[in-house]
């Protein structure tokens, strides 16, 4: 393919190498590419959130970035957030309350909210609203996957 | 399409200047968004990544600060170096977009967008910063309010790159605030007001006010600042320098808002945002 | 009861949370293609020639399609007007013209770039107005060719005419001592569905197509595709992968025909998925509507009399457009008992998108003007806003227009449950912060559930376990949980041991769609039916193997059936199903075909009526929504505080699943209240992204939605629950127009209710300076 290279990425903690042209986009390489499907294409325009996933543990915006860029970086997707079979508290949290309706924001929901939690392991839903203020989702009116994420906080604290 | 990933500021420079139609890559939001669109096909992308002199907030012995053209905006959102009124400029920072979005933009990718809606740049002009530019004929500064020439448009030339921001020291005991009126949270500005503001006896001593997002650059007008400085700030002065500054604005309709709004509405956000800042300074109402 | 009143975890949602679960366009098919779309540049125009000679060279391309190469017919739900790819003429700006499959997508829309078309343009009708004109230009010359499923006056750009009429309106008004009347105007509204449209097809070695799509339904899918193509719903089977949202975009026909077109055309398999710029530009919106509303009543608050007449925008194609202004006829008395009322609607095609199915429907936006007036008289007369409604509510016995009955006293335990939650009589005025205005707003709303066909298969596996198929498709709502809950309880075992089947053409019995607040209450009632007879046919072993008569035996928790009063005496599902499949019988299988059959209008000479729509639509719903709304003074821009709903739901099968819903429809009405638009600029969709057109952040919702919930049981509901999926959304505009009105004095009859429209109207009122 014209201007394809190979460029060497570390996907969940696997060195992976993969073809990508200088605008081929990180979503575009984890989708088509390593078939790593969770990170979703709502806009491609870095709006919805859909796309979030970790570089290097903060959450950027997979559409708007561009694979060749990263090379030598961690990335994380949510392929890479559970632990085998067994769902983070998290995961578990969001399941539990309600929070999941048609889930395709929810990959990106889940990496924002894991960021967060990592940094601040009980946040309040003022810190929560704000951490996922860039995960649109039409599905739920956000309170019930507020209120999960701040769950998990809770059951940290208790 | 090509790309580069140089290791110094000289070899960006000379990169820019013989890739024509390549383009700088710093944090990617706004240059992928627009290569996902379609609206614009670089020849090539010369990625600033590596440029570590182009990253980072560092404050000055003239009590100045200088923000690096790649510094992401939310290390500048969450900088604690900014004093006094300096403080508009972080305040604006944590306006902008989103997370994932503050993760990835920077001040030097914003600026030479120059989207007359964008956060920065009123911010900017309220303090009065300087804008670093590189060439391969060396460093120059130029005033922020020189740097937006129109819509869209900066002074920059295809050879040149930001490589940092300074901001002067801010008036003793001032504060900087940032209103912004946006449809929802992280949208572009319908308009912004970023004031910098110094009371004295309840009595203003400095002001500066940069009205953004009602024309091609954030609107300043020295005559009005010199109107309510030194005055104890009442409303009947704050409208009146609200209205000398809708008349130098320049608003368009669109699909935020509508021109005439933008003029409605400037002189009230002017009156909400002195009042923002006296809570703030403690001076009361 | 163990499984139904469950708060049980969507069962869908591990692989939603694990990032497993497959979208449309996570699949990938060995040789597939990808295809992309050539849309018109103009409004309307006469399609001249196409010259693809370079598209087809261009390194990569399969194949490309042009309306001349669509073999086929016309689709359409109420009018078969379309065609999958324009043909002959286009009628909007974005109208699919061409299609294009390559090996990749970036190969397909280079090339699709590379194809020219030629037109002769034409004038554009860009609103009703210029619709209606005498010699405007005709959106459809052919209209009287294309076929219609009800008879009804049109003629002209005239789409569809519709009309109720029930009392003597105009006698009435003489009878009332305060009168309001006014014009109301509500936007289009876009789905933003975050998953956008999408189908891939593939054709087997026999030319027969398998379609995957984000849809609502397969069975519209399967159907509108043979429509359009000309081909026997044998030789289409159309499947469902997880589905992003729907909201109503994804009901009826999106990009499946000409996806199956381009399978059909290259002999691969071709995905073909639009980028959130043609979601917004190509697929289908919320009608605008223009309603003028007049509604009467007596000093005492007692409502007589009620007249609401709208013009409504159809855009190029009919698509649902009948169905939406006829049912938001139906809906604009209200739940309320006004004995006289009069509503008719005019719809027009216009050179524009396509407007169709929206949550809601279009009682949001009669719901706007109908409890905007119903405040309005409640202000005239002094009167709580809540007991007006309260004091005309419909109760349970009471008839619908038409005739239709209403089962239950939902509707004033939903607006006893609202008052109280949001201490309404206590906070009416409450304190405001500095530089706001704040107020409660309420305003209520009904809506049904029902329309159409479902249908539903139980199986007992050998080992006793069950699968469950009906080919309702979950859209988000929940159903693929609700159902194996109402399954599992009908049959008195775990919800675990209920396989749900995924909605196929090939396999499963009939579900019309994921739409009109239906799926819990139609296929859920199949569901029993079903589940039924399989309790029956495993009573009829049973009593065979334990020696007794049908009628001494009971289901038993966990999969049993004994003899009542006799512990020992019983045996397991297990055990009677190997019976069937190796001794006795065969397989047992139990299934249910319900039609929702109750008439629309029960007596003709009650109501006068013309241009129905649907002659069975459904039973009732009812929501109370107050909204705790605050308004910046400086700018105007209103937010909600905190809101309370509540919703009878008949029974909750779900009450978590519910409760989402709930939140979620707020939302989205919240939006529609106040910030989302689709904006024209001329005849192009002038802000058709994310950049542009804005939906609610986690920043721009309450803190708390409170969702309210009252069970009335529906009688002839599973478990006497009904809908809840449309509902939340319909009553939210009003609720914080009226707040603002309590809040600020100003009275606003425009959606959105935009900073500056409540910055205008306080200004002119003289309440701020």
């Amino acid at each position: 393919m014209n201007g394809e290279q190979l460029v060497n990425l570390t996907i969940n903690g696997r060195a992976r190498a993969v073809r990508a042209t200088p605008a081929t986009t990180l979503l575009t390489v984890l989708r088509d590419e390593l078939m790593l499907t969770g990170a979703k294409r709502g806009c491609n325009q870095g709006v919805c959130g859909a796309c979030t996933v970790l570089v290097d543990d903060q959450p950027v915006r997979g559409c708007l970035s561009l694979a060749t860029n990263l090379a030598g970086r961690a990335i994380t997707t949510i392929e890479g957030l559970g632990q085998g079979r067994e769902l983070a508290p998290l995961q578990r949290a969001l399941l539990e309350r309600g929070a999941v309706q048609c889930g395709f924001c929810i990959s990106g929901v889940l990496i924002s909210a894991f960021a967060l939690l990592r940094q601040n392991p009980t946040p309040n839903v003022d810190e929560t609203r704000a951490a996922l203020s860039g995960n649109l989702c039409r599905c739920s009116g956000y309170i019930k996957i507020v209120e999960a994420v701040c769950g998990v906080g809770e059951e940290v604290r208790s | 399409m090509d790309f580069y990933r140089p290791t110094s500021l000289a070899e960006a420079l000379s990169l820019l200047a013989q890739q024509e139609g390549a383009r700088c890559l710093a944090g990617g939001a706004t240059l992928v968004a627009m290569m996902n669109a379609g609206l614009v096909e670089p020849s090539g992308l010369i990625s600033l990544a590596d440029l570590r002199d182009l990253f980072g907030i560092t404050s000055l012995p003239d009590g100045s600060v200088r923000v690096g053209a790649t510094t992401r905006h939310v290390d500048t959102a969450q900088s604690t170096i900014f004093r006094a009124g300096q403080c508009v400029l972080p305040a604006a920072a944590e306006k902008i977009a989103n997370p994932p979005v503050r993760n990835m933009g920077t001040i030097g990718g914003s600026l030479a967008f120059a989207d007359p809606a964008a956060d920065y740049l009123p911010a900017l002009a309220s303090l009065d910063a300087v804008v670093e530019v590189a060439s391969r004929d060396g460093i120059r500064t130029l005033p922020i309010g020189d740097l937006v020439i129109d819509w869209y448009t900066t002074v920059l030339g295809v050879e040149d790159i930001i490589t940092g921001v300074i901001i002067p020291r801010a008036p003793g005991g001032s504060i900087g605030v940032f209103e912004k009126l946006e449809r929802t949270a992280g949208d572009f500005a319908i308009a912004s007001v970023a004031l910098v503001l110094a009371i004295e006896g309840g009595v203003c001593s400095a002001a500066r006010i940069a009205i953004g997002g009602c024309a091609a650059k954030p609107v300043r007008l020295k005559e009005a600042e010199a109107l309510i400085e030194g005055t104890r700030l009442d409303d009947a002065v704050l409208v009146k320098a609200g209205r000398m500054l809708v008349e130098a604005c320049d608003p368009v309709d669109d699909v935020r808002a509508s021109a005439d709004y933008r003029r409605l509405v400037v002189p009230r956000l002017l009156v909400k945002t002195i009042a923002r800042a006296r809570v703030a300074l403690g001076a009361g109402s | 009861m163990k499984e139904v009143g469950r708060n049980l975890p969507r069962l869908d949602a591990n692989d939603k949370v694990t990032g497993r679960a497959a979208y449309t366009a996570d699949l990938h098919r060995p040789g597939m293609l990808h295809g992309a779309i050539v849309k018109s540049p103009h409004a309307h125009a006469r399609i001249l020639s196409y010259d693809v000679s370079a598209a087809l060279a261009f390194p990569g391309v399969a194949c490309v399609l042009t309306g001349d190469d669509v073999a086929g017919g016309k689709f359409g739900p109420f009018i078969k007007d379309e065609c999958v790819l324009a043909k002959g003429k286009v009628r909007f700006v974005g109208e699919a013209v061409c299609v294009v499959a390559a090996e990749d997508e970036a190969m397909a829309r280079r090339a699709a770039q590379l194809i020219e078309v030629t037109y002769e343009e034409l004038p554009a009708i860009l609103t009703p107005e210029e619709a209606m004109a005498p010699n405007a230009a005709l959106v459809h010359e052919d209209d009287a060719a294309n076929f219609r499923i009800f008879q009804t006056e049109c003629g002209g750009n005239l789409a569809w005419a519709c009309a109720f009429s029930e009392g003597d309106v105009d006698a009435a008004w003489a009878a009332c001592d305060v009168i309001v009347e006014g014009e109301f105007e509500t936007q289009a509204q876009a789905h933003v569905a975050i998953e956008p449209c999408g189908a891939l097809a593939e054709v087997d070695a026999a030319g027969r197509v398998t379609i995957w799509s984000a849809n609502q339904s397969v069975f519209r899918v399967q159907a509108n595709v043979c429509d359009a193509l000309g081909l026997p719903m044998s030789k289409v089977r159309c499947v469902s992968p997880r589905v992003g949202g729907g909201f109503g975009n994804k009901m009826e026909m999106h990009v499946q025909g000409m996806t199956a077109a381009l399978a059909l055309a290259t002999d691969r398999p071709v995905k073909l998925i639009l980028t959130r710029e043609e979601d917004f530009e190509m697929v289908r919106l919320r009608h605008p509507y223009r309603i003028r509303a007049k509604t009467g009543a007596r000093h005492d608050g007692t409502l007589i009399a009620r007249e609401v007449e709208a013009i409504i925008d159809c855009g190029a194609y009919g698509d649902d457009s009948p169905g939406v202004m006829g049912f938001s006829l139906l809906m604009a008395r209200g739940p309320y008992r006004i004995p006289n009322f009069r509503a008719s609607g005019r719809l027009y095609y216009t050179n524009k998108l396509r407007f169709g199915a929206f949550r809601g429907f279009g009682n949001p936006q009669v719901s706007f003007a109908t409890e905007t007036q119903l405040d309005e008289i409640a202000a005239k007369l002094g009167i709580d806003p809540f007991d007006l409604r309260e004091k005309n509510a419909v109760r349970a016995g009471d008839r619908w227009v038409g005739g239709g009955a209403v089962h239950s006293d939902g509707f004033v335990k939903c607006l006893e449950s609202a008052r109280h939650a949001s201490h309404w009589d206590e906070r009416r005025k409450r304190s405001a912060a500095p530089g706001k205005w704040r107020a409660l707003g309420v305003a209520c709303t009904a809506h049904i559930s029902g329309l159409l066909a479902s249908a539903a298969i139980v199986r007992l596996l050998e080992d006793g376990t069950v699968v469950l198929n009906t080919g309702a498709v979950d859209i988000g709502q929940g159903s693929d949980t609700v159902l194996p809950q109402i399954c599992a309880e009908a049959l008195q075992i775990p919800v675990h041991k209920v396989a749900l089947s995924s909605p196929d053409t090939d396999g499963s019995p009939y579900n019309w769609g994921t739409t009109a607040s239906r799926v819990t209450y139609m296929t859920g009632r199949a569901v029993v039916g079903a589940a039924g007879e399989v309790a029956r046919k495993i009573k009829v072993h049973a009593a065979e193997m334990l020696e007794c008569g049908e009628a001494d035996l009971e289901l038993r928790e966990g999969g049993r059936v004994g003899i009542v009063g006799i512990p020992q005496k019983e045996v397991t599902f297990r055990d009677v199903s190997l019976r069937a499949h190796w001794a006795v019988g065969g397989p047992i299988i139990g299934a249910e075909s319900v039609m929702y059959d109750k008439p629309t209008i029960v007596d003709p000479k009650r109501t006068v009526f013309s241009g129905l729509p649907f002659p069975q639509i459904g039973v009732f719903s009812f929501n109370a929504v107050v909204c705790d709304v605050e308004i910046d003074k400086a700018s105007g821009k209103t937010t909600v505080l905190e809101a309370w709903s509540a919703c009878d739901v008949g029974k909750a099968i779900n009450p978590m699943s519910v409760e989402g819903q709930i939140q979620g429809g707020f939302v989205q009405g919240l939006g529609f209240a106040l910030f989302e638009e689709v904006v024209w600029d001329g005849a192009r969709i002038a802000n058709p992204s994310l950049m542009d057109y804005k939906i609610a952040t986690t920043l721009d919702v309450p803190r708390e939605i409170h969702p309210l919930l009252v069970e009335e049981p529906e009688l002839d509901g599973p478990f006497g629950a009904k809908g809840i999926g449309e509902i939340p959304i319909c009553a939210v505009a009003p609720a914080i127009a009226n707040g603002i009105a309590s809040a600020a004095s100003v009275r606003l009859r425009q959606l959105p209710l935009t900073p500056e429209r409540v910055l205008r109207a306080m200004l002119a009122q003289g309440n701020v300076v």
